[in-house]
């Protein structure tokens, strides 16, 4: 369970970043201030280090418990 | 004063202070002595000074000049930077603690290194050292070239380029040559908190000045520009899976490059570069802002013939003396900082894996050392002379270097996890891969060379790898019982 949720996490930024540009390449609507393409990439670029950060605390936790038993 | 002598003034003043401190840093003799002190500075470089060592070579003259450039002449697609980077470092959490782990056990000093006792193959680390060498020569010309661009811009044309060449060649082979890693690590500091300063400033006080603010002038810019707010660009030729693949391959390929990977090696522990992993796409928000100055570099100073100084002459017409000199000096050591960097690693590949591990095997310590800090002269006159004869973009000669460092990608990554991995079909995959990135454009094929390089290598090595299986088996490793047997 841990692991399918660290591979879920481990993906999401990059379907964001690769697979959805499609449907995200369009300057409308403006999100605060910029172009909808341009918001998209300092999106990710604040998100995507979350995503490592919840990644790390999820290996931790598991080490952790391994070391307990 | 004119304004501009002041300019270049204070430019020339904040470059010499900065070049002392990194003289003062390296004068310890120690930092000389081996090549572990030399080129990773004893491996013994907290968390704090690896996040400015790192950073340090992802802020570079290609940064700064390249991707406004880039925004300048297409838009859009200049944005794969921000994937790029963002993404790289998921992918690094997991693989580098892992080859630092390996690389301490083994008192290794380069990926090469790992390459060759990994696989037991002075043949395949060598051709790893080789592909390190011939791409980084490139991409430490776009750092001279940064260095060029900010004297030529700042002399206002009146210095000669003749002279201009000489003080790009000298500013960076003596720095260099005299101080090793601990230079440009200590240095990196001074330029990170230039950086960040000059950049918020530039990032906040330009858009407000020419167009009162953020909002003000994106609108502007989309109503006179409609091409360059989304794929495929101005021109046409870059669509998303370009940018898809190009993202995708460069991430990939950030930790592959000799000076990215010198300055992950030189951390204290795996837990330090794993924190690193989480706390360095920080550094990549001001990218975002970054490349954005270049559409306002179209909108306030259009019709540039050479788009790699459009940051320098948009910071010319919008800054007085002061405020053009500490920008100047910034994106002088943005290109000082990480060309040492890059050339400290190529001179200590060409030295240890290739001279002496497949020339001069009974060469001493010592003599190795010396030779590796000669070499730090022809490599930066190489990168010099790869420039006059290949003028290219900046971003080009970046993205031509990333297609083929990819390439040792599974030698060096999936190696960590893989045991039944051979040398022979690696070394396959590797030569085909590179040829590929030759092919890719002559058959016409979309997207990114690199990509499709990587295609055909790992083809290679999983049809290749199920016949060499019993002798990987069979023979007996200490890195790989290192790596499988805990």
């Amino acid at each position: 369970m841990n692991r399918i949720f660290e591979v879920i996490l481990f993906l999401i930024p990059f379907i964001a970043q690769l697979l959805l540009l499609p449907w995200v390449n369009k300057a409308d609507p403006f999100v605060i201030g910029l172009p909808f393409f341009f918001f998209w990439w300092l999106l990710w670029l604040l998100a995507t280090p979350f995503f490592t950060l919840a990644i790390y605390k999820l290996r931790k936790n598991r080490s952790t418990r391994k070391e307990q038993r | 004063m004119s304004t501009s002598n002041l300019a270049l003034l204070i430019t020339a003043i904040i470059v010499f202070i900065v070049i002392i401190i990194g003289f003062i840093s390296g004068s310890d003799k120690s930092s000389r002595e081996s090549i572990e002190q030399w080129s990773i500075g004893g491996r013994n470089f907290g968390g704090l000074l690896i996040w400015f060592l790192i950073g340090a070579d992802i802020y570079t003259a290609y940064t700064f000049l390249g991707l406004t450039g880039y925004a300048y002449t297409l838009g859009a697609p200049a944005f794969f930077a921000c994937a790029y980077a963002a993404l790289a470092f998921p992918i690094i959490f997991y693989y580098i603690p892992k080859i630092w782990s390996v690389a301490a056990e083994f008192k290794m000093t380069t990926l090469a290194d790992y390459v060759r006792e990994r696989f037991d193959s002075k043949f395949l680390s060598g051709l790893v050292a080789l592909v390190g060498i011939l791409f980084l020569i490139p991409y430490i010309d776009l750092q001279l070239a940064g260095i060029q661009n900010v004297v030529k811009v700042a002399g206002h044309g009146t210095i000669s380029p003749t002279v201009i060449l000489i003080i790009s060649f000298l500013l960076v082979g003596t720095y260099t040559f005299f101080s090793g890693l601990r230079a440009p690590a200590w240095t990196a500091l001074v330029k990170d908190i230039l950086v960040w300063v000059v950049m918020l400033f530039l990032v906040i006080y330009l858009p407000i000045k020419w167009f009162g603010g953020w909002g003000d002038f994106l609108h502007v810019a989309a109503e006179k520009y409609p091409e360059y707010m989304t794929l495929p660009g101005h021109g046409g030729g870059h669509g998303s899976f370009w940018f898809s693949t190009a993202a995708f391959i460069s991430a990939v390929a950030l930790f592959m490059w000799p000076h990215s990977s010198t300055g992950a090696l030189a951390a204290k522990s795996g837990e330090s570069l794993r924190k690193n992993a989480i706390a360095l796409p920080f550094y990549n928000i001001l990218l975002f802002f970054i490349t954005a100055l270049g559409i306002l570099a179209l909108l306030v100073v259009p019709g540039l013939k050479d788009s790699n100084s459009a940051l320098l002459i948009l910071i010319q017409k919008s800054l007085g003396g002061v405020g053009q000199g500490f920008s100047f000096a910034t994106i002088m050591l943005a290109s000082l900082v990480p060309a040492s960097i890059m050339v400290i690693a190529a001179s200590n590949l060409l030295a240890t894996n290739i001279i002496q591990d497949l020339f001069a095997k009974s060469m001493q310590q010592k003599k190795v050392t010396l030779m590796a800090r000669l070499f730090v002269f022809l490599i930066v006159l190489l990168a010099l002379m790869f420039g006059i004869l290949f003028p290219s973009s900046i971003i080009n000669l970046q993205l031509q270097g990333t297609s083929g460092i990819v390439q040792i990608f599974p030698a060096v990554a999936v190696s960590l996890y893989w045991k039944k991995m051979n040398k022979v079909p690696v070394t396959v995959g590797l030569i085909g891969g590179l040829v590929m990135i030759f092919l890719a454009a002559p058959l016409h094929l979309p997207g990114y060379s690199g990509f499709w390089g990587i295609l055909v290598n790992i083809a290679l090595i999983l049809i290749l790898t199920p016949f060499f299986a019993g002798k990987t088996a069979s023979s007996d490793n200490k890195v790989v019982r290192f790596l499988f047997e805990n």
